[in-house]
């Protein structure tokens, strides 16, 4: 027996193309994404200077210089007012030492010289002024004695939609790209099942016909090799998440043995789907290998690897898949532990994913203990 | 020792083996000798018990062969016609492998191991991957890890193809040492040159049947030549070949590309006779063999086509 572990370790181990796949790539692919996302993370926003044209003695313009005041003063500092006559403005936003004009007129308006964040957010903050003057405006005029009532809800419209935290967490938006990330690691675990299933398989390989008619019992020969590509596998994965926890610092929530639990069925599934898809028919092998790589990548697309919101929009119309896709199912069950505090959702995804792993892992023991053939 | 009877083997509507019968006798070096398609493999795969066959038995040291008959098994060794090794392990680890799963027992199995590696000349490449290897070391490496565990049986499936001659000749001095010391062989080839060389007896198998069985002489003594001359570089009119093939004990002339084939029953005088001829006519002629019946001359009797067709 151990020397069966022994040898399969070692195959495995210097199986490069396949480890390539189960450990290095999704190191390389983690890096990339923390180069990328904390970039973006860090990119705090400038203080946006602006220059504010009035038109004296109207009463709209007071209050829109009022409201552009109180912006200026926010914690925030979103931006900072110049006031300055317009020939001036235009001369300093040709010349590009402002982003924008103000004018303070009876209806505010806003001009820019061109396209881009900034002038995004001075034309939200023109929007929202607008749009607050117009309901305010609408409750003076229709229902007087609720004026008090909504200048404290326009007041207090800061902290309505200010995001909070669920047990003191810190949510990180791009936290779901790395638990994507380890929903992929663990299917691509079927490489290294699929480097198992053609030595296993006498109709697929002549190093398994030799290793077929050797005297070891066939079940003895299966339960090690899929044991020892499981556990090979499993490393890959813990390498992966300590990389990430240690070296990237993303935060994986305190209960970290539920995440391991996670990475394990994981493996479980991504090591059987390798198997069952190697020993599935005589095929050719590149055939199966992109049949594989298909099912896999298809996966782990829905599951939000390239497009964080493909999850959220699954969920709305078509929430089936994701009960069934696997890599949703490996990266909800991590977020339940890094994020949400929902042991039921958690309970729910490891059971689908063990009832999973539990028929990928017969369907791919039932193929390979085959001990004759039809043809070769 | 093994016993093959009445083996029917069908891949849909192709017979791979129709009603095989084999007998192989211990310490005997044993030829399966056929063109490419003949059954060879086939036969093989079912004495191994990796193929389902339709009908027939198989038994081996008196045992029906089954999958999971691991101590007759344990008495096999095979070496394959395709080089079956992990390209992940070295020489040693590959030979220590496979012996390993014959054979328990660290110390026993690290003498067995090295043992191979020296019958099989790789005494130089033993921290080298199978990759790094020629052609004709991996086939080196092929055998000794079909034959590290020291089996009683050594079925060898084609282990020379695509091997240069020196090479070649060393894995048949091998095998004629492994049947020395003991082992019977069982030696699949559609090299006739090979299998003549090399084995005791002969099997000669075309479309899955076995057209015929014995030692090579009396393989030869069943067909009718027993003398093939070749005359190369000839010039002469179709109308001469009547008349050679009026000559005694001659019963086949053929007459292609400037030479002439002659084939005569097992008299004496055959070539004096033809060469007469020639003279006689004034038939200017290049070089000339004569060449006792060969295990194709057999094939070629029986089956009407050349072995390697």
């Amino acid at each position: 027996m151990l020397h069966l572990i022994k040898y399969r370790f070692i195959c495995t181990m210097r199986d490069r193309s396949s480890m390539f796949w189960a450990i290095a790539f999704p190191l390389m692919l983690a890096t990339l994404f923390f180069f990328a996302f904390s970039n973006l993370g860090n990119n705090n926003l400038k203080t946006i200077p602006v220059a504010l044209v009035k038109d004296s003695g109207n009463l709209t313009a007071s209050t829109f210089v009022s409201f552009l005041d109180e912006m200026e003063k926010d914690d925030s500092h979103i931006i900072q007012v110049e006031r300055l006559s317009e020939e001036d403005a235009v001369t300093q936003l040709k010349e590009n030492k402002i982003t924008g004009i103000f004018y303070a007129q009876e209806t505010p308006s806003l001009m820019v010289a061109s396209e881009g964040m900034e002038e995004s957010i001075l034309q939200s903050l023109l929007d929202s002024y607008n749009r607050n003057a117009d309901m305010m405006y609408t409750v003076a005029t229709e229902k007087p004695f609720g004026l008090v009532a909504a200048a404290a809800a326009v007041s207090d419209y800061r902290e309505l939609v200010q995001e909070t935290t669920i047990d003191g967490k810190e949510v990180n938006g791009f936290l779901q790209y790395f638990l994507a990330l380890i929903a992929m690691a663990c299917l691509y675990g079927c490489f290294l099942g699929f480097s198992t299933a053609l030595e296993l398989q006498a109709n697929l390989s002549t190093l398994a016909i030799r290793r077929s008619i050797t005297p070891t019992h066939r079940l003895k020969m299966v339960f090690v090799d899929m044991l020892v590509t499981f556990a090979v596998h499993f490393v890959n994965v813990m390498i992966l998440l300590a990389y990430l926890k240690y070296i990237l610092k993303v935060d994986f929530g305190r209960n970290m043995g539920g995440t391991v639990l996670v990475c394990a069925v994981g493996c479980l599934i991504g090591v059987a789907l390798g198997i069952f898809v190697g020993s599935c028919g005589s095929g050719r092998e590149m055939v199966k290998v992109g049949i594989m790589l298909a099912v896999s990548m298809v996966c782990c697309f829905l599951s939000g690897l390239m497009i964080a919101q493909m999850k959220n929009m699954i969920e709305q119309y078509c929430p089936i898949v994701n009960r069934l896709n696997p890599a949703a199912l490996i990266s909800d069950a991590l977020y339940c532990m890094s994020i949400y505090n929902n042991p039921a959702r958690y309970g729910r995804d490891m059971v689908t994913l063990l009832i999973m792993a539990g028929v990928l892992g017969l369907g791919a023991f039932l193929m390979v203990r085959r001990e004759r053939y039809d043809s070769i | 020792m093994i016993k093959i009877e009445n083996l029917v083997k069908r891949y849909g509507p192709l017979v791979a083996l129709d009603h095989l019968n084999l007998e192989i006798e211990e310490g005997e070096i044993f030829g399966l000798l056929g063109p490419n398609g003949s059954g060879k493999t086939t036969a093989i795969s079912c004495l191994l018990a990796l193929l389902k066959y339709d009908k027939g038995n198989i038994e081996v040291f008196g045992k029906t062969m089954t999958p999971d008959n691991y101590e007759v098994k344990k008495q096999i060794g095979v070496v394959l016609q395709n080089v079956a090794v992990f390209d992940e392990m070295s020489v040693r680890e590959n030979i220590d492998y496979f012996c390993g799963l014959y054979v328990s027992g660290k110390e026993k199995r690290k003498a067995l191991t090295e043992e191979a590696i020296r019958f099989v000349g790789l005494e130089d490449y033993t921290k080298m991957r199978p990759r790094q290897l020629s052609g004709g070391l991996l086939r080196r490496l092929n055998i000794a890890c079909g034959i590290a565990h020291q089996p009683r049986l050594i079925i060898m499936d084609e282990p020379t193809v695509a091997v240069d001659p020196q090479s070649r000749n060393k894995i048949l001095e091998g095998i004629k040492e492994l049947n020395r010391k003991g082992a019977t062989i069982i030696y699949t080839s559609h090299y006739m040159e090979e299998v003549e060389q090399i084995c005791s007896r002969i099997a000669i198998l075309d479309h899955g049947r076995c057209i015929a069985q014995g030692t090579k002489e009396e393989l030869k003594s069943m067909i009718k030549t027993g003398e093939k001359i070749t005359v190369e570089g000839i010039l002469m009119e179709e109308e001469n070949l009547p008349d050679i093939r009026n000559l005694p004990h001659v019963f086949d002339v053929t007459y292609e590309n400037q030479e002439l084939t002659v084939r005569c029953s097992g008299a004496k005088h055959n070539l004096v006779r033809v060469l007469n001829y020639l003279q006689e006519k004034d038939i200017a002629f290049g070089r000339v063999f004569s060449e006792l019946p060969t295990l194709n001359d057999v094939f070629l009797e029986i089956t009407g086509k050349e072995l390697r067709d």
